[in-house]
């Protein structure tokens, strides 16, 4: 209300603003320079781009100069972390670790796993101890690669190392990956195994997993 | 007529329109890849022909063993006479010493490329540094001639003259096929070998691919104009290079009247232009010469316009209408500014224009405001950017040829390219000398000041011209890549402003010039001896200028190009681990 007349002082710092002398309102020595600056990058970047020089993407990517890729024939490797295609991993003898819990399948958010569990046949070691899975399908389209089937999974039996990135097909059948095609896949080791060890009953090295199914 | 007159004009106008339109196909792909490359980014670079490897060996050893073969041959059929054999020992030493370190470099290249593959690429890379092989080179150039100058005479310069008639073939001969068989060599290991031509085949399969494209025509549309405008801006650009000149006259013998074509004389003398068996090496020789270009360059607007009209668009029409608008703006400038220039050398003819340059001093030097004013409204032109106002794409969509598809399109954009070809060829001819280079005569390199001789190397006549057409062809891209960096750094202009400078700048400048040209040359009319004396020193040092700047920006390039590149290598990241254990990102190929 009782505002003091008269100019206000001015707060905060003065921005530079390029005057209009001569050399910018004759346009020609500011042409220079930009004609100079784009000369001196082309020069650059041609040269480098003849003698195969150009700065790496990933490894050089703090020097400047052009590092774009020409993908698909070139590609950005991706990090360790990165979640792909999934896989199912095997046990020693070749057979899916997968137990057939349907873990993976209550955790997706997608509801994209469908999951056929079947008891081993009569004889086997495994039978009534632990179940597989007769069908074991994913729609990688429906996918959202979260990684919760990997992080529900008990027995480490399906992961999504592949390095593999959710590739792109022509029609819908084509991204029901099956149990086959997931067992298929290596990691990006070229592995179908990892490093955790699955114990078989009657593993003598670990008396005390029994798989007696009547102590249950 | 004869029948050679008329092969001999069919030639030449094949010769012209090839250049003009190869070197627009070229630029319509450098003026993406390179444009790309200055923002750093990479550009249109897939287009590749793969070769299987035999052939691609093939490839480099038959024409290599070829041209060792010819050398050979011609060394040993074909021996000098007495006068000649010092030149022909001095040409082929030079050429031996650049066929040995320009092969060294390629190799140190390779070597920075691929790594060590073999004891030639671990000699090389123990060398260091591929600049020391040019500094060599270079050196190696020069000392020869010295030592060819310094020995002049003596029994011990005859004595090296003969080693270096000798050697000079032979070594020249070993170092093209060293460097085939080295490349041949170096790829045994590929199954295939991609055939990129530094990345030219990707124009020509821009080209194939836009014939096959749609061609559509508005429902509405004036099919008959909608047909003809592309071809009606297409054609005045291209026929424009009938008449400048790429070449010195060349003077054949004459037999009984007439031109005898199998016969080219070996020398001319100097200054001296035959008038029986002389070919021009320009299309038409018009006495009405630069007025030919101006008459086509006006009827350029006419497809523009007609494009705008014919379309039934209203972006078209109001691309054409800007179109007609500036072109007829600035064909006004580009008419007078020229007119200096033409007051100095006293001819409408072009080829005598660019004889007076190669007198006197280039068009550059006596009319330096001219080829500034000359240059940007041939920029505007072409309407290309900044003055790219009839096409101006965020204003009015694609402007005249918004309703233009497939080859049609392609036949407007086209004719933008030829029509920088032209403005450029124009341009060398009226302001850079034309075909000229310092010093190079018709019957060799003389370089004498005041009576005193600092180099003589005599040339036939052939290759006298040859250099000439090198010469003008090497200013013409220089030319070209000027007017395409411009296009990669300025911004558009506002119509007002395209129009104000237009009008209220480059149109009084022009006539300014004219003025101060006419003064000029009046106060130098009616000066004396002294005035003249001074002004012929003064084109004298031109040449030297000129003769000195290129060959230090030549120097300048070779070594810059050679410079190595010092990256540092950051591996923080898992992606980076991965990447190089694949050896670096780029080489990792597709591999899911």
């Amino acid at each position: 209300m009782n505002a003091p007349l008269g100019p206000r002082k001015v707060v905060g710092t003065p921005v530079f603003r390029a005057g209009r002398t001569v050399t910018v309102q004759s346009y020609l020595p500011e042409i220079a320079r930009g004609l100079g600056i784009t000369m001196g990058h082309f020069f650059k970047n041609t040269k480098e781009m003849v003698l195969g020089q150009r700065p790496d993407p990933v490894l050089e990517s703090i020097e400047d100069g052009v590092n774009t890729i020409s993908y698909p024939e070139q590609r950005r490797p991706y990090p360790e972390r990165f979640r792909g295609v999934h896989r199912l991993t095997h046990r020693a003898d070749g057979s899916p670790r997968c137990v057939a819990c349907l873990c993976c399948s209550t955790a997706c958010p997608a509801q994209c796993m469908y999951i056929v569990p079947a008891e081993y046949p009569a004889g086997d070691a495994r039978r009534g101890y632990e179940r597989y899975p007769e069908r074991f399908v994913i729609d990688e389209l429906r996918c959202i690669f979260c990684g919760f089937c990997v992080e529900a999974c008990p027995v480490d039996a399906i992961r999504m190392d592949t390095g593999i990135h959710a590739a792109p097909y022509d029609s819908r059948d084509q991204f029901l990956f099956d149990k086959d095609l997931l067992l298929g896949f290596p990691g990006r080791d070229g592995q179908h195994d990892h490093i955790n060890p699955r114990t078989e009953p009657g593993d003598p090295g670990f008396p005390g997993v029994t798989r007696d199914k009547h102590g249950h | 007529m004869t029948t050679g007159n008329i092969v001999e004009f069919a030639l030449k106008a094949f010769i012209v329109v090839m250049f003009g339109m190869n070197l627009a196909v070229i630029l319509t792909w450098v003026d993406r890849r390179q444009g790309s490359m200055m923002q750093d980014r990479v550009g249109p670079n897939r287009a590749v022909a793969w070769l299987p490897r035999p052939l691609a060996q093939a490839l480099m050893l038959v024409p290599a063993a070829l041209a060792a073969g010819g050398i050979i041959f011609y060394f040993l059929k074909i021996p000098a006479l007495p006068v000649e054999r010092t030149n022909r020992a001095m040409f082929f030493s030079q050429l031996a010493i650049f066929a040995l370190w320009a092969t060294g470099v390629a190799i140190a290249g390779r070597v920075q490329r691929r790594g060590i593959d073999n004891s030639l690429d671990r000699f090389v890379s123990s060398l260091g540094d591929p600049r020391r092989i040019f500094y060599a080179g270079l050196a190696a150039h020069l000392g020869t001639a010295l030592v060819a100058a310094l020995l002049k005479g003596t029994p011990e310069g005859r004595q090296l003259r003969e080693i270096g008639y000798g050697a000079g073939p032979a070594v020249l001969a070993a170092a093209v096929l060293a460097g085939a068989v080295y490349a041949a060599y170096s790829i045994r290991k590929q199954e295939r070998v991609g055939l990129r031509l530094a990345g030219l085949l990707h124009p020509a399969a821009d080209g194939l691919k836009t014939i096959w494209k749609e061609d559509f025509i508005p429902p509405n549309a004036d099919r008959f104009l909608h047909g003809i405008a592309p071809i009606v801006s297409f054609f005045p650009v291209l026929v424009v290079l009938a008449v400048v000149p790429f070449g010195d006259t060349l003077c054949f013998a004459v037999k009984a009247g007439h031109t005898d074509y199998s016969q080219l004389l070996r020398a001319v003398p100097p200054g001296g232009v035959c008038v029986e068996g002389a070919v021009k090496l320009q299309v038409v020789d018009l006495n009405v010469g630069i007025l030919y270009f101006f008459a086509l360059a006006g009827t350029g607007i006419v497809g523009a316009a007609l494009a705008g009209w014919a379309s039934d668009n209203k972006f078209s029409l109001l691309g054409g209408l800007r179109a007609a608008s500036q072109m007829v703006s600035y064909e006004v400038t580009l008419g007078l500014t020229v007119i200096g220039a033409l007051m100095i050398y006293g001819t409408v003819r072009l080829d005598e224009m660019v004889r007076w340059q190669a007198e006197n001093a280039w068009g550059i030097f006596v009319q330096p405001l001219a080829f500034f004013l000359f240059f940007t409204a041939a920029v505007a032109e072409s309407k290309r950017i900044p003055f790219d106002l009839p096409e101006g794409e965020s204003e009015i969509v694609a402007g005249y040829y918004t309703e233009y598809s497939g080859m049609k399109f392609a036949m407007f954009f086209f004719s933008e390219y030829v029509a920088v070809v032209t403005a450029s060829a124009l341009m060398v001819t009226l302001f850079l000398g034309g075909w000229h280079l310092p010093f190079v005569y018709r019957d060799g390199i003389h370089v004498a000041f005041g009576g005193t001789s600092y180099l003589d190397v005599p040339l036939t006549q052939l290759s006298a011209v040859l250099i000439g057409v090198l010469a003008f062809i090497g200013k013409v891209i220089a030319l070209c890549w000027v007017q395409l960096s411009i296009r990669w750094t300025l911004p558009r202009f506002r119509y007002d402003q395209l129009m104000k400078l237009g009008w209220r700048m480059l149109l009084p400048a022009s006539l300014v010039n004219v003025l101060a040209t006419g003064l000029v040359m009046l106060a130098i009319a009616s000066a004396g001896a002294v005035v003249h004396q001074s002004l012929a020193t003064a084109a004298e040092l031109t040449m030297v200028v000129v003769a000195g700047t290129g060959l230090a920006l030549l120097v300048w390039f070779v070594a810059f190009v050679l410079r190595p590149v010092h990256k540092r290598r950051l591996i923080v990241s898992t992606s980076a681990k991965y990447a190089e254990a694949q050896g670096g990102t780029h080489t990792a190929r597709m591999g899911a």
